[in-house]
């Protein structure tokens, strides 16, 4: 665990109280796949989707850091692991590129609620044909005076049927290569947009996603986000928040598992011993100490290096595939130090290895993050 | 050392690590596949908007400005005229 100062100590003890209320009934709503708003309003009243945002804006002006101390806390207190990707995903995909590129009117307009959760954000850039190859899009903006027209569908859409916003990729440039793309704040009820009902999938049942269809959407030219021709370069900074925010979290449940993990090896016995006796047992624990911790280095010191204003491109990629196989690895080694019981879905342990398997796939998957280590090593083409 | 210059011994340091600053043509497209990665264009930008102390304001992100050390070089002297005449 690394070191908290008293502010970050406070903030983390007072998230930690929201644990109980948040997770209750958890394991009965992903078996609904249920997106709960009464669970939503707890979260929003914790005051953690605030907290990286400036204050004149409804945030809590808390630093990188701090904001991941809190929701490593939110991961390792909270078992309803889709209410939290929900969380991180509003976070990211809207509150940051609004507070990082969006001109003050549209700041005022839209981040305050995105702070107190009375409005949840969502991101579209994959389409049905271009997903790893995102600027294969196909998406078009056109410009049409003081207006763009927006045309296209988007596909994996996560918040995509509770949103109130969404941050839409699309072409403006149909041969501007990594400069053809725009990132557009598109309001939910615009004329034209419809989004497709809940796809069910895996994991993180709670955790809504869906497709998005844009048919000639009028988007007023000051909803921006960025520079025209800017997208990638807002993506590249959502995409990184993303990572730090979503895996600290993972993180966070990471840790919850491994204690759980211990707990029981303590106490569950075998062979007249209690089954941590075992070596075969003992040692898989470790494992899980391992990366878990592992994790937590590359996370936080990752984010110290980001927040010092350096290039983390090779480091967030590794640290990106670190936390999610830690995550998938941890969730399916819990399972086996349960033995039979692991495997019940009452037990609560089977659905984190579902959702675990997501995190190697969001946020660019982990092959694609092998690439852009390799690229820096001027390797793989 | 002129923009030009600069701009070359960048290009070469970040990206092009085989060539030497003179062994890249002034013209060389950068943005077509395979010179730079789509990475590699946003820290570019990012150098010569910071190198060069360009204000950027909302300008479009034209990928012509860009393309290659010419192009960048143009680009950085239209920009540092249009500040130094207040346009
Ligand atoms: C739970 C979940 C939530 C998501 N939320 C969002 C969201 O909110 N917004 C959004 O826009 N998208 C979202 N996505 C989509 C996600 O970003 C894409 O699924 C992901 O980028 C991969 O794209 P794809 O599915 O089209 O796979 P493809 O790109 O078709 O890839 C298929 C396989 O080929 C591999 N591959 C492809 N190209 C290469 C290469 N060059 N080198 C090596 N391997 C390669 C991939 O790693 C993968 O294994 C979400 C996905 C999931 C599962």
């Amino acid at each position: 665990m690394r070191n908290r100062d008293a502010d970050q100590q406070a903030l983390c003890a007072g998230m930690a109280q929201w644990g109980k209320t948040l997770s209750e009934g958890h394991i009965e709503a992903d078996a609904r796949s249920a997106f709960e708003p009464h669970r939503w309003r707890s979260l929003a009243g914790s005051g953690v989707l605030g907290l990286p945002f400036p204050q004149q804006w409804g945030g809590a002006g808390q630093s990188l850091l701090t904001t991941l101390h809190v929701l490593e806390t939110l991961g390792e207190t909270c078992r309803e692991s889709g209410l939290n990707f929900c969380a991180t995903t509003s976070m990211a995909s809207t509150g940051v590129p609004l507070a990082a590129f969006g001109g003050d009117a549209l700041r005022e307009r839209y981040l305050p609620g995105i702070c107190s959760g009375e409005l949840i954000g969502a991101h579209a850039i994959t389409e049905p044909d271009s997903g790893s190859d995102a600027m294969a899009m196909t998406t078009r903006a056109e410009r049409d005076g003081t207006h763009y027209v927006l045309t296209g569908g988007k596909a994996f859409v996560s918040n995509g049927p509770i949103a109130d916003v969404f941050v839409v990729y699309a072409r403006t440039r149909p041969e501007g290569g990594p400069l053809g793309t725009t990132a557009f704040l598109v309001d939910r009820d615009t004329p034209g947009l419809s989004v497709g009902g809940p796809t069910a999938k895996m994991g993180l049942r709670t955790a809504p996603l869906s497709t998005l269809h844009l048919d000639g959407c009028r988007i007023p030219a000051d909803r921006v986000l960025g520079r025209t021709g800017g997208g990638l370069l807002v993506l590249d900074h959502v995409m990184k928040r993303e990572i730090l925010f979503g895996f600290t979290v993972q993180l966070g449940e990471m840790r919850h598992r491994l204690e759980r993990t211990v707990a029981y090896a303590r106490e569950r016995r075998a062979f007249g011993h209690p089954i941590g006796d075992y070596q075969a047992v003992s040692h898989r624990v470790v494992d899980m100490k391992i990366r878990t911790e592992t994790a937590a280095k590359w996370l936080y010191d990752t984010a110290e290096r980001l927040a010092a204003g350096e290039d983390v491109t090779a480091d967030l990629a590794m640290t990106k595939i670190l936390a999610s196989e830690a995550a998938l690895s941890t969730s399916l080694s819990a399972v086996r130090v349960f033995g039979g019981a692991g495997y019940l879905t009452e037990v609560g342990l089977e659905k984190e290895v579902r959702a675990a398997v997501a995190g190697t796939l969001y946020s660019g998957t982990n092959d694609i993050q092998y690439n852009h280590v390799a690229s820096t090593l001027g390797l793989g083409g | 050392m002129s923009n030009a210059d600069q701009i070359s011994e960048y290009i070469v340091r970040e990206f092009l690590p085989d060539l030497t600053p003179s062994q890249l043509p002034p013209d060389l497209d950068l943005l077509a596949d395979g010179a730079i990665d789509s990475l590699g264009v946003l820290k570019m930008i990012a150098w010569v908007e910071h190198h060069f102390r360009l204000a950027v304001g909302d300008t479009d992100l034209d990928p012509e400005n860009f393309r290659s050390v010419n192009a960048i070089d143009a680009y950085v002297a239209r920009s540092q005229s249009t500040a130094a005449t207040g346009g």
